[in-house]
């Protein structure tokens, strides 16, 4: 261990702040002092900001980023860059927007250390090289997020939902390690790049399907998606757009490094990523269209955009050309933006209308009846998010999924053709129930709740403003993150082509 | 085809996630179902220990299996407390009686 | 210069928008002047465009890779759509001052209607497939937005989320389109697409053509995408003449107009476009007779005229169709705009509720028939000029049948704008007294449309001149307005189109004979033709499936296992076919 090389402080400052945090908390109990945890968190995820920039100048340079000890390996290519990128930045705005938002609630120390613990996974996750070290990772942010969704102890939806997730992320968490037994007792080797270079064998099929499974209950592939909308619409805010920002990527991210691994024994990966794809755009549609309660419909929403990951995800398969990958790369880092814009916002909401009234009710969407007039900022930032999730310009969602898009007729195959085309009338089918959000918030009069809710804090407006701002400039701007997304897509294909 | 030592273990690895995943599917009670999930992890141990044996890396796998029931116990321990809160404050274990979340 | 107008008649509004939004509603009065002041320095600067007219790039943003460049091209029929969205749109914005004066949330309604002024002058001026698609669906969500702006009437959120879902739904022609002409030409620019479509394989130039062909029939409400405009009437009042009147309907016109070159080749294409065209004037003509609200009327009217528009793409009078567009767009506003300050005068839009509003109405009485002048094509107005060019066209060029529908549809016109105009100003007075006539800055508006209704068609030379001149794929001979105007009063297929007018006026005058005729088509006209019907199946079956599938959200931990095991099962068969394929 003679130097730790930069990235690795993104891993280590989270994962070693994680127990300081919770201790602060329980040491300092002074109503003075309780603020503590709260600050501390988001002060370590501010700095870890600075190994990020140095870990992305020094990928730019076309440095490797690799650490090795003992059996741990870590490398950090432009995929696992994109993930710390979306883990970090929605991370520390949580952080600070859980503040005000937990203000009245018990064990927030456990909140914040669990909080930061879970992005130092994710971002572990993103930098493993071997199968069996993704696993812990992944498991490992699992764990942390089960007690996050199951944050209000004392509410039976919360319980429930944190229970039920417990119970279907764990078994299929289970069938991953049964793929990895499979792997690792055909082919030896665990290393991702050694089962890379392992000579294709049937029984790695086998293990494929597994893995597509197992990492696809976590990343909600339509049918083990139904532990989503419950874990997603009880969990405080803040972790809803957490886990559906960034968490549910992280499952995608490991589903593709295992995948990228076992990419030559089948050639039906594509058809599978597309397929699970157009199911999951139009289930995730035809849920959220049924939906009374806002976190759920949204929750739904994100199997909905699940799918047009997988889309992209399936046509770069399929052409093994970069444009697809990108495009849902981006989408993916998108998605984080808008996913937590919306979660964030609609949590506003929830706090000023029932929370700060020590109220634990879902948000109904006839509760946002005339919130403009009362909440001009997150009425706004709201519409603004659920609109680009529909795929309006000029916000982000519409530049990410016309890359896609774009993707899809490069190929000049009739069938990604047809499914792009499914793929936009699903977008225009998400309209159908995000439209009528926005109309309900610009009502001139107001529901019951509205006219009695308090003031939203200042501190939770900054999240609102930051992400927003983000939108509208991806919207106009889309190249901007190029930086980012191209390398995570060029990571990946370099796995397919066997590099 | 005679029954290898293997085949026989691979037939007891699916045997076992059977047995765990028809737990899942029937009970009714909380408890058994973080037990079902143990059955579960039960068969996953089983296979990686084969697979060592197989490929003659058996210390690695020992210590694969090792770090699974690690992990696998903190989440039998997580989903106990969650019973226990459940019991608290809804008064039942019936997972039955979970299912206000639905449409 | 032209970059820096170019630049003004985008942003402008598009400034004022966002500095309306932030004044908020606390200050009234500031709105009103933003947004005047705004929309007029847009105006302004879009006609400034016009010496500059040239079929050159004028400016191209590079957004990189896949996105190529936003570039903007200042040619006449750019300049045409830019300076009608914005000069009307300054004139809608001055009728506003005085319609929505008591209005509340004022800073939403002059934020959009400035955004959608902007975005219109940009779509119009678009050289790249990317933007046109981009700005192509900010107008839908302007539309969107402003058709439910009285959020509190569920009527309004219908309708507008109506206008949003079908249009979107045309959109995704634009986008398949768009996507296709990329994926083969590997460039977004609208010059390469026109130039280089000859070297598509043809089965893709069909497509394109087609796709292109959905998007506008959705955009111009051409049958059977219609439905959705007489319920966007639930707008404000300006917005209906800006929006669903002048503009943005206009947009699907455009378009065609623009791509004509390239699919005019299509086997097929143009006579679909002209029997499209053919059968909504037609069709929505009928409509009109039989509505009983003054903006339906005028909405279904809208849809008829688009008809001929669309027509004359089809027949490949390029010059016609756009003449008319500029001809509709003004006189149509007046229209709307005049039934504007009656329905404030008098508080309703039920045509049974008028009547005798004439004598206490004068300004706002010749306004209107003066619009109606252009709506039926009478010399001197200009909706005679650009209809009868139309037709002419289509007599020349097209097949006998369809033009013989046309000309059954200026007939109709004629006898739905009589009706109209006698079911509000002629008899006795049905309903409550009109407070006023006009407000001043209303009868401002209304006075300059009427003007131009009277005179645009004197723009007829330049018009085609800058056309012959910018648009270098559309081969365009120029005209002088002399040459036009001796050209039109010499064809006889104007002297046929105004003997079918004056037949069909006198229809009116017998329709005490016709009225049993009348109440057994009446069901079929009120419930449009069945397209309501469909189109209200298809959104119950959507909405059934998902309450169907509703059902496998159980809740229970079980079944959510169970749910693994069956993605288990699916992923090994399909993996398990690739195997033995």
């Amino acid at each position: 261990m003679s130097q730790i090389p930069v990235f690795l402080w993104l891993i280590l400052l989270p994962l070693l702040a994680s127990p300081v945090i919770y201790l602060l908390g329980r040491l300092f109990r002074k109503p003075g002092l309780a603020r503590l945890p709260y600050l501390a968190a988001v002060l370590v995820l501010a700095i870890s900001l600075v190994p990020f920039v140095l870990a992305a100048r020094a990928l730019g340079a076309g440095e490797t980023l690799h650490y090795e000890l003992g059996s741990i390996s870590l490398h950090m290519d432009g995929l696992g860059l994109l993930l710390a990128a979306v883990a970090l930045g929605l991370g520390g705005l949580v952080a600070l927007y859980s503040g005000p938002y937990l203000s009245k609630e018990d064990g927030q120390e456990k909140f914040y250390a669990m909080l930061v613990l879970m992005v130092s996974m994710i971002v572990g996750l993103g930098c493993a090289t071997d199968l069996f070290n993704l696993w812990i990772w992944f498991e490992a942010m699992a764990v942390t997020s089960y007690l996050l969704v199951a944050f209000y102890r004392t509410q039976a939806a919360s319980l429930e939902a944190g229970f039920k997730y417990l119970v279907q992320s764990a078994a299929g968490s289970v069938l991953v390690v049964v793929g990895i037994a499979i792997i690792f007792g055909a082919t030896g080797t665990l290393d991702l790049a050694g089962i890379r270079a392992a000579a294709p064998a049937p029984i790695l099929i086998a293990a494929g399907a597994l893995f597509v499974v197992g990492f696809g209950v976590k990343s909600a592939l339509v049918p083990m998606h139904t532990w989503l909308p419950d874990a997603h619409s009880q969990a405080p805010s803040g972790i809803s757009a957490m886990l559906s920002g960034v968490v549910i990527e992280a499952g995608l991210v490991a589903l593709l490094r295992s995948l990228g691994a076992l990419f030559a024994v089948s050639a039906s990966w594509p058809a599978l990523l597309i397929g699970f794809g157009a199911l999951n755009m139009l289930l995730g549609n035809l849920m959220a269209l049924q939906q009374k309660q806002v976190k759920r419909l949204l929750a739904f929403s994100s199997v909905a955009h699940m799918g047009y990951m997988l889309l992209g995800l399936g046509i770069a398969f399929y052409s093994g050309q970069i444009a697809g990958a990108q495009g849902s790369m981006f989408h993916l880092f998108n998605h984080g933006l808008m996913k937590g814009l919306a979660f964030l916002s609609a949590g506003t909401l929830l706090y000023t209308l029932y929370i700060a009234r020590s109220h634990h009710g879902p948000l109904m969407i006839d509760d946002l009846a005339g919130a403009a007039t009362r909440y001009p900022l997150a009425a706004l930032t709201f519409s603004m998010a659920v609109l680009a999730l529909g795929g309006l310009p000029p916000l982000a969602g519409f530049m990410s999924k016309w890359q896609i898009f774009v993707a899809g007729f490069q190929t000049h195959n009739i069938w990604l053709e047809t499914m792009v085309i499914f793929g936009a009338l699903n977008s225009v089918l998400s309209l159908v129930y995000y439209a009528p959000l926005v109309n309900a918030m610009y009502r001139l009069e107001p529901s019951a709740r509205v006219r009695e809710g308090g003031r939203a804090p200042w501190v939770m407006s900054i999240p609102l403003v930051i992400l927003g701002l983000a939108i509208v400039v991806l919207g106009v701007w889309p190249s901007l993150m190029n930086w980012l997304t191209e390398p995570a897509a060029r990571s990946l294909l370099a796995v397919l082509a066997g590099q | 085809m005679t029954l290898s030592p293997l085949l026989i273990i691979m037939i007891g690895v699916i045997g076992l996630l059977g047995a765990g995943f028809y737990g899942l599917l029937v009970s009714r009670n909380l408890i058994k179902i973080v037990v079902a999930l143990q059955v579960l992890v039960k068969a996953a141990l089983v296979g990686l220990i084969a697979a060592g044996n197989y490929n003659g890396q058996i210390n690695l796998a020992q210590s694969l299996a090792l770090t699974v029931i690690i992990a696998d116990t903190i989440v039998a321990v997580m989903g106990i407390a969650l019973g226990v809160q459940i019991r608290r404050h809804m008064g039942t274990l019936d997972v039955r009686e979970l299912s206000k979340l639905k449409g | 210069m032209l970059k820096l107008f170019l630049l003004l008649t985008i942003g402008l509004p598009w400034l004022g928008a966002a500095c309306i939004w932030l004044i908020g509603d606390r200050r009234p009065r500031l709105l009103h002047a933003f947004a005047v002041a705004f929309s007029a320095a847009a105006g302004l600067s879009a006609l400034a465009m016009l010496p500059y007219a040239s079929e050159e790039i004028a400016i191209s943003l590079p957004l990189g890779g896949i996105f190529g460049n936003f570039s903007l091209v200042a040619d006449g029929l750019g300049i045409l759509i830019a300076a009608i969205a914005s000069v009307i749109g300054c004139l809608a914005i001055i009728f506003a001052t005085d319609y929505m004066k008591h209005a509340h949330q004022l800073a939403r309604f002059y934020a959009l209607v400035l955004f959608f002024i902007g975005t219109m002058s940009g779509l119009g001026l678009s050289g790249s497939l990317l933007l046109t698609f981009f700005l192509w669906e900010i107008t839908a969500f302007c539309s969107y937005a402003l058709i439910s702006f009285h959020n509190d009437d569920p009527k309004a959120v219908a309708g507008g989320i109506k206008a949003l879902i079908m249009t979107q739904v045309g959109g995704v022609g634009l986008l398949a389109g768009a996507l296709l002409a990329y994926a083969y030409l590997g460039d977004y620019a609208i010059s390469t697409f026109l130039a280089q479509a000859g070297t598509l394989p043809p089965g893709v130039l069909a497509v394109i053509g087609f796709s292109f062909l959905l998007a506008a029939a959705a955009k111009s409400a051409q049958v059977p995408l219609h439905s959705w405009l007489p319920d966007a009437m639930e707008a404000p009042t300006p917005v209906t003449a800006l929006i669903h009147a002048a503009t943005m309907v206009n947009a699907g016109v455009y378009l065609l107009a623009r791509f004509y070159p390239a699919f005019a080749e299509i086997p097929g294409w143009s006579t679909t476009v002209m029997i499209v065209g053919a059968l909504t004037a037609l069709l929505a003509g009928l409509m009109a007779v039989a509505a009983g609200d003054i903006k339906r009327v005028l909405a279904y009217s809208t849809i008829s005229q688009l008809g001929y528009m669309v027509y004359a793409v089809g027949c490949g009078a390029i010059f016609a169709s756009q003449f008319h567009l500029l001809s509709h767009a003004i006189f149509k506003a007046l229209l709307f705009l005049a039934a504007g300050a009656i329905i404030t005068a008098i508080d309703t839009r039920d045509l049974q509720k008028m009547g005798g509003l004439g004598k206490k109405m004068p300004f706002v009485r010749l306004a209107f028939i003066i619009g109606s002048l252009g709506l039926v094509g009478l010399p001197i107005a200009n909706g005679f000029f650009s209809k009868e060019l139309i037709l002419e066209k289509g007599l020349e060029s097209g097949p006998l049948a369809l033009y013989l529908v046309m000309l059954a549809g200026a007939g109709i016109t004629a006898l739905y704008t009589l009706r109209l105009n006698w079911l509000i100003f002629a008899g006795e007075p049905r309903g409550p007294e009109p407070q006023h006539d006009g407000l001043p800055a209303m009868r401002v508006s209304l006075g300059i449309l009427a003007l131009g209704t009277l005179t645009s068609w004197l723009l007829a030379g330049g018009l085609g001149n800058m056309f012959a001149g910018t648009l270098p794929f559309h081969h365009i001979e120029a005209e002088t307005t002399l040459t036009v105007a001796e050209h039109i009063f010499s064809a006889p297929a104007t002297w046929v189109a105004m003997a079918v007018i004056l037949l069909s006026g006198a229809l009116w005058f017998g329709r005490a004979k016709l009225a049993p005729l009348g109440r057994i088509f009446e069901p079929i006209l009120v419930h449009d033709f069945g397209f309501e019907w469909l189109q209200t199946q298809i959104s119950r079956l959507v909405r059934g499936s998902a309450a169907l599938l509703q059902h496998t959200q159980t809740g229970q931990v079980n079944w959510n296992v169970a749910g693994i095991l069956l993605g288990l099962l699916a992923v090994l068969i399909l993996l398990a076919r690739g195997i033995s394929s």
